[in-house]
């Protein structure tokens, strides 16, 4: 009878701390919901095919109001092996014309990193229901003996350019892993806009 | 100042212009502007006495503090911020400005 009580205090205080642990942490508010279909829904305004999970969502935070996230995989063969990819709103440069665009994006992109590139190749491409341009580039630090391969897309959001990019990182003599692009390559193709920017709107 | 830059059709549109001011020399903005595609004109005020008619000017320090400052037509401040720019919010209240008629120069200000 005895143990029988002290299994049931125990059971009690169990109880008692779980309940203490739920209301002292709220579940948190994410921004993104999942569709039936398998697709995320980021904060009723986008809509776009997740990559597999062992690709890490990143959120930046840089400003109120900004939709700032991305995804990150560690690679393996150690530093700076590591490959990111996001989509971004307002990416370097101003002009609303694509080409114009890549040409300013490009004199920022990876500044801080002081790297020799070459563009690897540059096409047309449909993105996000219209027109865009996909460039692949290729930069190397001698230096430090890094590497890093780099596409990026530009595509019209309304009057503004808006971007994608992935950027893997390798040692000088790594190899790259291409199926991370294709990865980020759907990700891209699946990007939908659900309601209009807040640009559009004024 | 690249935001400002991607947003000069908008400001075109609320009939608004943009002025950057600084303190450092005309060269050096011109390359300022240079490197980041900037269309409007920088003024470079060395002197400093703008900084200090806008209360951004730190005693003792070369620089000026970073302040968005919005005047109507009529030379009325209507809008100042410290720091980075709010650029939502900044196109918002252009946007009432322009509604009210007080940047619109066919009404003179009237609304």
């Amino acid at each position: 009878m005895k143990r029988k009580t002290l299994t049931i205090l125990c059971l009690m205080l169990v109880m008692a701390w779980l309940a203490g642990c739920a209301t002292m942490e709220p579940p948190k508010k994410v921004p993104y919901r999942l569709s039936p279909q398998g697709t995320v829904i980021w904060e009723d305004e986008l809509e776009f095919m997740p990559p597999p999970p062992d690709w890490k969502l990143l959120r930046v935070e840089v400003g109120e109001n900004d939709i700032n996230f991305g995804f990150m995989k560690s690679d393996a063969g150690g530093y700076p092996s590591v490959t990111s990819f996001a989509y971004d709103e307002e990416p370097f440069g101003s002009a609303t014309k694509l080409e114009q665009r890549e040409k300013e994006f490009f004199k920022r992109f990876l500044f801080n990193a002081i790297l020799q590139f070459q563009i690897l190749e540059k096409k047309k491409v449909q993105v996000v229901g219209g027109e865009g341009l996909a460039v692949t580039v290729e930069g190397k630090d001698p230096v430090k003996k890094e590497k890093v391969r780099a596409k990026v897309i530009f595509g019209k959001r309304g009057d503004r350019v808006v971007g994608f990019y992935i950027t893997q990182w390798r040692p000088m003599d790594g190899t790259y892993d291409l199926s991370a692009f294709e990865i980020f390559d759907k990700f891209a193709a699946s990007f939908k806009f659900l309601k209009k920017s807040f640009y559009e709107t004024l | 100042m690249e935001g400002h830059q991607r947003n000069l059709y908008l400001y075109e549109r609320f009939n608004a212009r943009v002025l950057g001011v600084s303190r450092d020399d005309i060269i050096t903005l011109k390359y300022f502007a240079k490197s980041l595609d900037l269309t409007f004109p920088l003024i470079s005020n060395v002197t400093a006495f703008l900084g200090v008619s806008m209360d951004v000017q730190p005693e003792g320090q070369p620089i000026f503090g970073r302040r968005t400052v919005i005047i109507d037509k009529t030379g009325i401040i209507r809008y100042a911020r410290q720091g980075s720019p709010d650029f939502k919010n900044i196109l918002l209240f252009l946007k009432k400005l322009n509604q009210e008629g007080r940047l619109d120069p066919t009404t003179g200000g009237k609304p």
